[in-house]
């Protein structure tokens, strides 16, 4: 048989061999059997010598391009058996990606803490900042300063716990007011978010809730200050449009003093349950600083005017999250926290 | 109070619908809700009782023959008060009660052709007991819709604030009524003659009357109202009791003024006005005897307390069937003494209430000689004496109220023309002069107007809040503030629940139980006048209220809780905010997942460390670093799971496992662990300083910034090294002292703590040696390592390293 045969079936021979492997071994041990130093092909070309220098170089030739043939054959097959045998790894390694996660989950907001922030927040954006006082206060800041006297019928609006002490828990967050205008003079721009207590409990009042109370004083404030700041406040809280209205009441440190409605947000005004009826929600109290609170704390009321304005937080929050019972909101059972994930 | 729209038409000639006035009222200031006064019922009809037998076999009814003037009827009652002779209203067959159509019934073997109606079913009183007797003055065969108003009538059910006594009557609301409409109020003058035939004795020995009128009527007769004062207390929301009492009551809420009538024939000698006799006693109309004090203002006869000044009346002096002769008292009394009673003996009634919150005092015998010429004509007899003792007259304040004023509160201008109309509506009376509107206070609105700021929301309110258009402030610069306290508190609260655990919200007042349950002294700080005895103490840790949620939240089977709490604890003389943290149980409810070489295991369960590493991963949040951790001597806490934790040297908390001992007491989950730290000092004295050491924020405060460190430049050598050690001696020891050894050992890393059978431990690290100018050589860190085993030897005497 003439190389030139010989050289062609070797490369057939390689060829089909190539075609039938399924593993990267078996691939390697034909490599070395076909292209070796001690190979089918070296063999052959070892008889090389026995050719006139021509034959030699024309059959050197074919040798090369076989050789080249096989061991492209050769890559080929090994990248595909490589890709094959990656596959088969990231199969075994394959899990179930809807498994549960594992790590900590994210704790539950409480509905109170989250509005009193987030109302905080809104107002401390509007350029006030947050001022705050002890929840045992002294009857003098509480009522006296604020014009509250004693055995006045405006110290029933506030049922009281007294302490052991003769101190008292505060009723409401105004003692901040008269804590910050004894320590700072005009202009002031102050919330006071707090807890407060009074003596009462079924399922709209807790004797223990939230608060936050409000105060401006500088030269040239007006009630209609007082109306621009809520009704910023209001809107950002309920929504651009919320109907607001000002309905004039009776706190002893502010006058004129007004309640504020705003439009029922469970039934948009028409009357309901939660609104009684009547369409609107009381949400707040304000009004413009009585001259005998700027009176206890030596500010001038011929040259300054303020306001002040106080909220309940429970109630918006309850107004938010449609609950029902204050009392839920501090029983803690985790059936009842556990709803409010998510929230601010 | 309610008052009915019929009545108030009475004084004011006002057509406007009654929901328009209310609307109104609530927009000037007066909470008002309207209400129909019942609802129209077809088929009720006015009947006599013309004949009443007990029903042969059944007990407790009755058989009743009713009369409409020309059919009679038979009917079944269970009802007892039925009386031959009284008006009542029959519902006949056809008509609907409360939902259900009456039919002929029978009782035994008799019908019933109808039911007899009491308030309750006509749906104008929530309970009744017995049926409606009208009376005997009321035609019958009418239709009861029309002798009641039944749908036709409406009540205005108002609030007042205190300040607006004034309001508290049907005078006072329509004189408030008429100012809103500018509609002129209709004062209807009293005709009596009083003979002067008997001199009242009335002696006052207290500054706490300021004005007492008596006067005498003999040979009336007490007996049932007419029906028309009748329905208007039915109305008002009053049970009428006897012509007498019923005149009082109707010209209390007429015209505000509280009245009282004893009877004469009960009073020995003459009537005195005093202070209370120390434990001096009384019986009041309502059958209580109360003790008094002598801070109490009582209407006395020569022997004994008759009545509690503006309070209520004594037993003693009732007015009953036989009452022949009376006096008739009108008064005003002090109004801070008797809010003082009134509230100490936990009575409130009608007068005290009106007393507390001011009464017209110039009104006084127009109101009283009304209720006179009622009695007249009620209950026949003479007016045979009168007595009026003006002891403080009013004086009217003069308030002059400025255009400049309105402006400046109201930020309208409102000329004094219109602010005069305005005061002038509300009937006070003014001149206008340069400065403004000069106004004479009437004595209804003395508790209330008393400067120009007061007269300033008169005329706001009555012109409307909404009127004023709102504006945003000019807020002066220098008022800007940064609010840390506030920023440090909301950033505690977002690292502990973006770290899983959930916020709570308790009482910060608990029992005294938790504290005896706990072996803690019981805080000094308690509310006297608590509601519950489980809400006395006002807290001075977390701890109580915490381990409180968890057994809550175990009677529900929740036994793995990961919560926190951001609020007050109380001292003698100041309060802290504390974060508290409370974990039990797991904190993954996790599961196992095993496929080849894959391995998930992914419960987690809390322990020690992990709490710990919140702590202190919220430390650093915080930008505080240099912790220590020393065996903490709380005596519910684990006496070797639990330490005190200091930064820079100042304790600032205490992390703990809850003691099994205390665990299985309070019956919580034996793995509950639970961390306190003082996050700020709030002083309760206004000169001192919130600033105080010991407190996280201070030390947020006063910490230093951080500044950059320039990046290494050569490389760094890794060493372990494994230390046999006493078991005793605490790692955290042991890795300072290596990194303090030597400047060139830049980290420490523990890897590995086991303990061996000798009483020792075997302690394995990483440690990281770096030179800030070169690279180390081996021989350099041989020597290093060799002189720091030599330093730590001389520490710790039983030290050796493992080779």
């Amino acid at each position: 048989m003439d190389l030139k045969q010989e050289l062609s079936s070797l490369k057939n021979e390689a060829e089909n061999l190539i075609k039938k492997v399924s593993d990267l071994n078996s691939l390697n041990q034909i490599r070395v059997e076909y292209l070796g130093k001690k190979g089918k092909l070296k063999n052959i070309l070892k008889t090389l010598g026995k050719l006139s220098p021509e034959e030699r170089k024309e059959i050197g030739q074919i040798a090369n391009k076989i050789k080249d043939e096989i061991e492209n054959l050769i890559k080929e097959k090994e990248t595909i058996l490589k890709e094959k045998a990656l596959e088969e790894t990231l199969v075994k390694e394959k899990i179930d990606i809807t498994l549960p996660p594992h790590w900590i989950e994210v704790g539950s907001s409480h509905p109170v803490i989250s509005t009193l922030i987030e109302i905080t927040e809104t107002f401390l954006e509007m350029g006030f900042y947050v001022a705050e006082g002890p929840e045992i206060e002294d009857e003098k800041y509480n009522f006296d300063m604020l014009n509250i006297p004693k055995d006045h019928p405006a110290r029933d609006m506030q049922d009281t716990f007294f302490l052991n002490n003769g101190k008292v828990l505060r009723t409401h967050t105004s003692p901040v007011q008269i804590r910050t205008m004894l320590k700072q003079k005009p202009p002031i721009a102050i919330v006071a978010p707090g807890r407060v207590y009074r003596k009462d409990a079924d399922p709209t009042h807790s004797p223990m809730f939230h608060q936050i109370e409000g105060l401006m004083v500088d030269k040239h404030l007006t009630f209609r200050d007082l109306k621009g700041i809520l009704k910023i406040f209001l809107e950002t809280v309920f929504g651009r449009n919320i109907p607001i209205r000002f309905r004039p009441s009776y706190f002893p440190f502010t006058e004129p003093s007004a309640e504020v409605d705003i439009g029922c947000t469970v039934c948009g005004g028409k009357g309901c349950r939660v609104c009684k009826g009547t369409g609107w929600l009381e949400i707040l109290g304000c009004g413009m600083v009585d001259p005998n609170v700027f009176k206890a704390v030596d500010i001038d009321p011929e040259i300054y005017t303020g306001f002040a304005f106080g909220l309940g937080i429970e109630r918006i929050a309850m107004l938010k999250y449609r609950i029902t019972d204050i009392r839920l909101l501090f029983t803690n059972n985790m059936k009842f926290n556990h709803q409010f994930k998510g929230i601010r | 109070m309610i008052a009915p729209y019929s009545w108030i038409k009475e004084f004011l000639d006002i057509d406007i619908p009654a929901e328009k006035v209310a609307e109104k009222l609530n927009e000037t200031g007066i909470e008002t809700v309207v209400h129909k006064f019942g609802e129209y019922i077809p088929n009720i009809e006015t009947v006599k009782i013309i004949d009443v037998k007990k029903h042969p076999e059944k007990d407790k009814l009755y058989i009743c023959t009713v009369s409409d003037g020309e059919s009679e009827y038979q009917v079944i009652t269970g009802a007892d008060n039925i009386k031959k002779g009284y008006v009542v209203i029959l519902a006949k067959v056809g008509a609907v009660i409360k939902g259900r159509e009456i039919k002929p019934v029978k009782f035994g073997s008799y019908e019933s052709q109808g039911m007899l109606l009491s308030l309750e079913e006509l749906g104008l009183e929530e309970n009744s007991e017995g049926i409606f007797l009208l009376g005997t003055d009321v035609p019958v065969g009418k239709d009861a819709n029309d002798i009641l108003s039944l749908g036709k009538d409406y009540l205005f059910e108002i609030e007042i604030t205190p300040n607006r006594g004034d309001a508290l009557s049907i005078r006072g609301l329509s004189r408030e009524i008429g100012a809103i409409f500018g509609i002129e109020r209709k004062e209807p003058l009293p005709l009596i003659s009083i003979f002067e035939e008997e001199n009242i004795g009335i002696e006052i020995l207290t500054d706490k009357v300021w004005r007492y009128r008596g006067v005498v009527v003999k040979g009336i007769e007490v007996k049932e109202s007419p029906f028309d004062i009748k329905l208007k207390l039915i109305k008002s929301g009053q049970k009428p009791i006897n012509n007498i009492v019923d005149i009082t009551n109707y010209i209390l809420l007429q015209e505000g003024q509280p009245l009282h009538a004893f009877d004469l024939d009960k009073i020995k000698g003459k009537v005195i006005i005093r202070h209370s006799n120390d434990g001096e006693k009384i019986t009041t109309l309502d059958g209580e005897e109360v003790e008094l004090k002598p801070t109490d203002i009582v209407i006395s006869d020569e022997e004994k307390a008759i009545a509690i000044a503006g309070v209520i009346g004594g037993e003693n002096t009732k007015i009953d069937e036989n009452t022949k002769n009376i006096l008739l008292e009108a008064a005003v009394f002090d109004n801070v003494s008797v809010r003082k009673t009134a509230k100490r003996l936990a009575i409130s009634t009608e007068s005290s209430y009106r007393f507390e919150r001011g009464v017209d005092i110039e009104n006084l015998a127009n109101a009283q000689d009304k209720a006179l010429e009622l009695i007249i004509k009620v209950a026949g007899g003479k007016i045979v004496g009168e007595k009026d003792i003006y002891i403080k007259p009013y004086q009217p304040k003069i308030i002059t109220l400025k255009e400049k004023t309105i402006d400046r509160i109201l930020g309208i201008p409102i000329l004094k023309e219109e602010a005069r109309d305005i005061l002038n509506r509300l009937e006070i009376k003014t001149e206008i002069s340069d400065d403004g509107v000069v106004s004479t206070i009437p004595a209804f609105r003395a508790f209330d107007l008393e400067r120009e700021v007061d007269l300033v929301e008169e005329v706001g309110r009555i012109k409307g809040f909404d009127n004023l258009t709102p504006e945003f402030p000019e807020i002066s610069l220098q008022s800007f503030k940064r609010s840390e306290e506030f920023s440090f508190e909301v950033r505690a609260r977002d690292f502990f629940k973006d770290n899983g655990l959930t916020e709570v919200v308790n009482y910060t007042f608990v029992g005294e139980g938790i504290y005896d349950l706990l072996d803690l002294p019981v805080p000094e700080i308690k509310i006297e006048n608590y509601l519950l005895k489980t809400q006395s103490v006002m807290r001075d840790n977390l701890a109580v209220s915490l381990i409180g949620t968890l057994q809550e939240n175990v009677k529900f089977q929740q036994k793995d809780l990961s919560i926190f709490e951001i609020s007050s604890v109380f001292f003698k003389d100041f309060e802290e905010i504390r974060v508290g943290i409370l974990v039990s149980g797991k904190y993954i409810q996790g599961y196992n997942y095993k496929k080849g070489d894959l391995l998930f295991s992914t419960t987690e369960e809390w322990n020690f460390l992990k709490l710990k590493g919140i702590v202190e991963s919220y430390f650093k949040s915080v930008g505080l670093y240099n912790t220590d951790y020393i065996s903490s001597k709380l005596k519910y806490l684990h006496p070797y799971q639990s330490a005190d934790i200091f930064i820079n040297g100042i304790k600032v908390g205490y992390i703990g496992k809850i003691h099994p001992k205390k665990a299985e007491i309070l019956e919580i989950p034996k793995n509950t662990f639970i961390a306190e730290l003082k996050l700020r000092y709030v002083p309760r004295n206004i000169d001192e300083d919130n600033l105080k050491e010991g407190y996280l924020f201070t030390l947020f405060k006063e910490k230093d910034n951080i500044t950059f460190s320039e990046l290494p430049k050569y490389p760094a050598v890794k060493r372990d090294l494994a230390f046999i050690i006493d078991e005793n001696l605490e790692v955290d020891k042991l890795i300072s002292a290596v990194k303090e050894s030597n400047e060139l050992i830049e980290d420490v890393k523990l890897f590995d703590v086991y303990f061996m059978e000798d009483g020792k431990k075997s302690v394995a690290m990483s440690v990281v040696f770096r030179h800030k100018e070169r690279s180390l050589s081996d021989k350099e860190i041989n020597e290093v390592v060799e002189g720091l085993v030599e330093k730590l030897k001389e520490r710790f005497t039983e030290l050796t390293l493992r080779m």
